[in-house]
């Protein structure tokens, strides 16, 4: 098998160790690390996702494919030339202050970077004012916030609020997701957008930024 | 051997399971209190449906207590649920800790503690990083290390204000894996190296879950100890990892440690509307319950199902499932509901479950968590929604039924009569 197949099945069946030996294989033999994300590493997230949306592939699957593109992309990353890689848009992500959770983020994060979009994650427990002076820094497309449990849900209301007050609110989109969070919450909370899967986070992003 | 006040305690607790059985099968000895009632909704048709909730952080919130008193400190933990209890009328409440951590803390995973909300496991850095932290690990010395002191002495007050003994908590061995693996590595384990899996479900089984129940039931003589599984939930892990590395595991345990007054079960998964049939995670909740547990007949079974699942499938094919397994079901209040209210809301909630859910018995309403800051008229309107619509033989036109907003004191005024000082 060529690198292209071999590392976009990698990626797909979750093997992070293969993954990375291949990628690293065909940086030696001269592979541009430009090709090498596109026709490898999204190319395998984006077939994962496909198996996932089909429901051939489970949780474990895509998380696995996930973690195996990430290893892919931590290699290659550094070698990016400026202007190598266009996205659609910037988005800025992170769990809520007070929550440690980050699966469900994991996943969002990874299927928004295979379908061109610059993610920007900053974690778990993230304080509620990072969320609104790392909008402000990056100048943020969309800021995406995430939440499983019910007392630091009311977070991600506050961040609203700070935004309003520190006039992005126009600037920014702002989606939410997590175990905790409804799609009630999110319009009361004044939330553009909200997920009540992984999986809808692209299709909601394309649309609230009118890309496709 | 068994002290003078222990086998007072188990004696009464017989009378009150007799009482309890004989009531649910129709025949009727006085009135049932809030235990006997929990019992008889187990088994078959008590007065009215039970109510039952875990006090937990509404409780801490109430009374202002920090995370770290309340979580680490047994007469304040367990006066502010009694509390939180009898203000509310709730018919049975345990002592509920964060019983994800106990053994997790004992072991020596590092825990992140905050103020206002429960200590999480610090997920970004799992106790057993590789196979050779592993080898390294030794079981914790149960009723000794972490905080398992706490939970003992919380137990022995909750006796002594309650005379029963609690439903017993611990975390299950799967759920348990993962948090000291890391969700990630311990799919990868599963996956990649299930030799592995296989050795860290062993150790957490028999080496931590067994001695630590022993040790509580040693100090209760509980009746009912349930181990708690959130992470064994689709669509977390597949119905395939559940059943070869969570269930094997679960009856081993329950074989070590049941007898025939003690039942051990795994609960608090989810994820029946995650499968393509639902019935799927039924069974497996099923076996999470029954195989090991001899006497089947006396065995106290509940199947909990929460919202988010019947909400999206119907509580009826949970009732009928229920009902072919001759278990009880038992329904969470949906919690962002109680917090967001309006009380119309909640009323109209509680209504639906019971009409749907309550059938002739069997049937047991759980207030598994309030969040801190939710008016208390929410949870009075749950209750007394519970109390009036539950009254068995339920009422065939209960939506005709206007619902009776009791008045209540206020909990400040109620703690100056009736409570407990924290």
């Amino acid at each position: 098998m060529d690198w292209e197949t071999e590392l976009k099945q990698a990626v797909s069946e979750g093997d992070e160790i293969r993954a990375d030996e291949i990628t690293a294989k065909a940086l030696e033999e001269g592979v541009e690390p430009k090709d090498l994300l596109e026709k490898g590493a999204v190319a395998g997230i984006y077939e994962a996702g496909r198996l996932w949306r089909e429901g051939e592939y489970f949780l474990p699957d895509i998380i696995l494919a996930t973690e195996a593109y990430k290893e892919v992309l931590q290699r290659i990353e550094p070698l990016l030339k400026s202007g190598d890689v266009s996205y659609k848009g910037r988005v800025v992500m992170g769990s809520v202050e007070g929550d440690a959770h980050d699966i469900g983020k994991n996943i969002v994060v990874a299927l928004l970077r295979s379908a061109s979009y610059e993610v920007i994650d900053l974690g778990v427990d993230v304080p509620l004012q990072d969320f609104v002076d790392k909008a402000r820094e990056l100048e943020a497309d969309v800021l995406g916030m995430g939440a499983y449990m019910t007392t630091t849900m009311r977070g991600m209301e506050e961040v609203i609020r700070l935004l309003a007050e520190a006039g992005l609110r126009d600037k920014v989109k702002v989606i939410l997701g997590g175990a905790a969070v409804t799609r009630g919450y999110a319009e009361q909370a004044g939330a553009d957008g909200y997920g009540d899967n992984a999986a809808e986070a692209v299709e909601l992003v394309d649309r609230l930024l009118g890309v496709g | 051997m068994m002290s003078m006040q222990m086998l007072k305690l188990q004696m009464k607790v017989m009378m009150k399971l007799n009482k309890a059985m004989l009531y649910s099968y129709g025949l009727h000895i006085g009135r049932l209190d809030g235990f006997e009632r929990l019992i008889a909704g187990i088994y078959g048709t008590p007065d009215r449906v039970p109510v039952i909730a875990q006090p937990y952080t509404y409780a801490m919130g109430m009374h202002g207590l920090s995370a770290k008193t309340f979580f680490s400190e047994p007469r304040p933990f367990v006066h502010a649920s009694w509390n939180m209890a009898g203000y509310f009328g709730i018919d049975f409440w345990s002592p509920v800790f964060d019983f994800y951590n106990i053994e997790l803390d004992a072991l020596g995973q590092k825990l992140i503690w905050r103020d206002r909300s429960e200590p999480d496991v610090d997920t970004s850095d799992p106790l057993i990083k590789s196979e050779e932290d592993f080898k390294r690990l030794r079981p914790p010395v149960p009723g000794r290390d972490g905080r398992m002191p706490y939970v003992l002495e919380s137990y022995q007050r909750y006796m002594e204000l309650m005379g029963v003994p609690p439903m017993a908590y611990t975390c299950s061995p799967f759920t348990m894996a993962v948090l000291t693996r890391g969700y990630v590595n311990f799919i990868r384990d599963m996956r990649r190296n299930p030799a592995f899996a296989h050795r860290l479900m062993e150790f957490l089984s028999m080496e931590v879950v067994v001695p630590w129940i022993d040790k509580i039931v040693e100090a209760t003589n509980a009746s009912i100890v349930t181990m708690s599984d959130a992470w064994a939930s689709q669509p977390n892990v597949t119905t395939e990892m559940v059943r070869e590395f969570c269930l094997p595991y679960i009856e081993k345990i329950i074989r070590a440690t049941n007898s025939p007054l003690r039942t051990v079960l795994d609960t608090a998964s989810w994820g029946e509307r995650s499968v393509k049939d639902p019935r799927e995670v039924l069974d497996i909740k099923m076996a999470m319950m029954v195989p090991g547990n001899d006497f089947k007949a006396l065995r106290p079974f509940f199947l909990l199902v929460w919202n988010d699942d019947y909400e999206e499938i119907g509580i009826p094919s949970m009732r009928s499932y229920a009902e072919e397994n001759k278990v009880c079901l038992l329904l969470n209040l949906r919690p962002d509901l109680i917090e967001e209210g309006p009380s119309e809301a909640i009323v109209e909630n509680v209504r639906k479950l019971i009409r749907e859910g309550a059938g002739k018995g069997r049937f047991v309403l759980l207030i598994n968590l309030v969040p801190i800051g939710t008016p208390v008229e929410h949870v009075h309107a749950a209750v007394a929604a519970a109390k009036q619509f539950g009254v068995y033989p339920i009422d065939l036109d209960l939506d005709r039924q206007a619902f009776r907003m009791p008045e209540f004191t206020p909990f400040e005024e109620w703690m100056k009569k009736e409570g407990l000082p924290v």
